[in-house]
């Protein structure tokens, strides 16, 4: 089956747990015959309304989970939020080409808040020795570290909402992710995959076209 | 939700196979055309009469097909991105040469050259033919420097599709009851 090729599936709530005050994560049971890559989203439907989430399940799990982030006036969220257990949803998927490519450059993911969805994917899939930095207000909303901390070659929280007079946790940097590509990052050509806000999606990109000529650039952008 | 995101406003996009290129590269500007097309194929679906719903689907159809063309020009030689992506081959060629035999079964012979226009449904298809060889012409470009059978499917399918253009505005003509204007030397 092609990865671009969706289908319609039903699944079941399996479980909930809050991250944060911001986001929690949800499994739903896994049809039998949906296959995904790491990277790929699935896309919620209810009535006319939609919603994609990326996967942070391995492609092998046998349920899918999913890293939400809370918005009390959106569409799912809060629909997900207040689920009883058991009860039925709709989705299609597996959607989006979001995928880790080897190649002879050097792998550096960027996400910020919930974005880091489809990286953890990619992490329980057994991939190592990348670069990523996850941009976040606050320590409290570096999910999945500590799994991402064992994988990559290096971790770079980036804290923007941090007192001065505050610690940050190991190999944390305070300031944005694009401060920390443009202040620390070598020159050279890299494969950046960015997923998250679409003002890091587009200032990370504009960074790339002007400091690392050569470079290719995925994007996952949440709206 | 906010469409617009800011990362080419200085000129440059990413390919789907992530390079990072100017606007104005050959890439781009086939893509371009064949979005060209397939919006020319949308303003035509909108002129089409309500009660033409099986020509509208099989139009529907074609922009569909017009989707998996844009996103395989959009990827370059040798990515992997190319494994997620459908490839336009014969199927979808052959699948053109029957609805040109379908519709091309309902009209008289041509002999001579014909004005392009008529109803304005005929006259979009015309615009599309039109839009569509340029597609055309733009992918030979673009594959004078690759693998020669990376774009052939596409190359046969945009082909056969200036040809089902043609047929579908002589059709739409006759279904409004307009004939077709021969070319007075």
């Amino acid at each position: 089956m092609s990865a671009s090729s969706a289908n319609s599936f039903t699944a079941e709530l399996l479980h909930r747990s809050w991250l944060s005050e911001k986001a929690f994560e949800v499994e739903i049971s896994r049809p039998p015959s949906f296959p995904f890559q790491p990277g790929q989203r699935i896309r919620f439907i209810r009535g006319t309304a939609e919603r994609d989430y990326s996967l942070i399940s391995a492609p092998d799990s046998p349920r899918l989970a999913l890293c939400v982030r809370f918005v009390a006036a959106g569409l799912f969220s809060p629909v997900l939020a207040g689920a009883d257990i058991g009860t039925p949803f709709n989705f299609s998927g597996p959607h989006g080409y979001f995928i880790f490519q080897p190649s002879p450059r050097p792998p550096l993911f960027v996400a910020t808040g919930t974005g880091v969805a489809p990286f953890v994917s990619m992490t329980r899939a057994g991939l190592t020795g990348f670069t990523i930095l996850h941009g976040v207000r606050t320590a409290a909303e570096l999910y999945y570290q500590a799994e991402i901390r064992v994988a990559a070659g290096l971790y770079v929280p980036c804290l923007s909402d941090v007192a001065p007079e505050s610690g940050l946790p190991p190999g944390a940097y305070r300031g944005r992710v694009t401060d920390y590509l443009s202040d620390h990052l070598a020159s050279g050509a890299y494969d950046f995959y960015l997923c998250g806000r679409r003002e890091m999606v587009r200032d990370v990109t504009l960074l790339v076209d002007e400091r690392f000529p050569g470079s290719r650039v995925y994007t996952e952008i949440f709206y | 939700m906010k469409t617009y995101v800011g990362s080419g406003d200085r000129g440059r996009t990413s390919l789907l196979s992530g390079e990072r290129v100017s606007k104005t590269h050959l890439r781009v500007e086939v893509c371009g055309d064949v979005d060209e097309l397939n919006s020319v194929l949308g303003a035509m679906v909108a002129a089409l009469p309500e009660h033409q719903g099986e020509l509208t689907e099989e139009i529907l159809r074609i922009q569909a097909d017009l989707f998996h063309v844009g996103a395989w020009l959009a990827t370059s030689p040798a990515s992997p991105t190319l494994g997620m992506l459908q490839e336009i081959g014969p199927e979808h060629t052959k699948a053109l040469e029957a609805a040109i035999d379908r519709l091309e079964g309902t009209l008289p012979p041509l002999r001579s050259f014909i004005l392009p226009g008529g109803h304005p449904t005929a006259a979009w298809a015309h615009i599309a033919r039109a839009v569509c060889r340029r597609a055309e012409r733009q992918v030979l470009h673009l594959a004078t420097g690759e693998p020669p059978e990376r774009l052939s499917g596409v190359i046969a399918y945009l082909n056969r599709l200036s040809d089902y253009l043609f047929v579908l505005a002589r059709y739409c003509n006759s279904l409004h009851g307009v004939p077709d204007r021969i070319w007075q030397k």
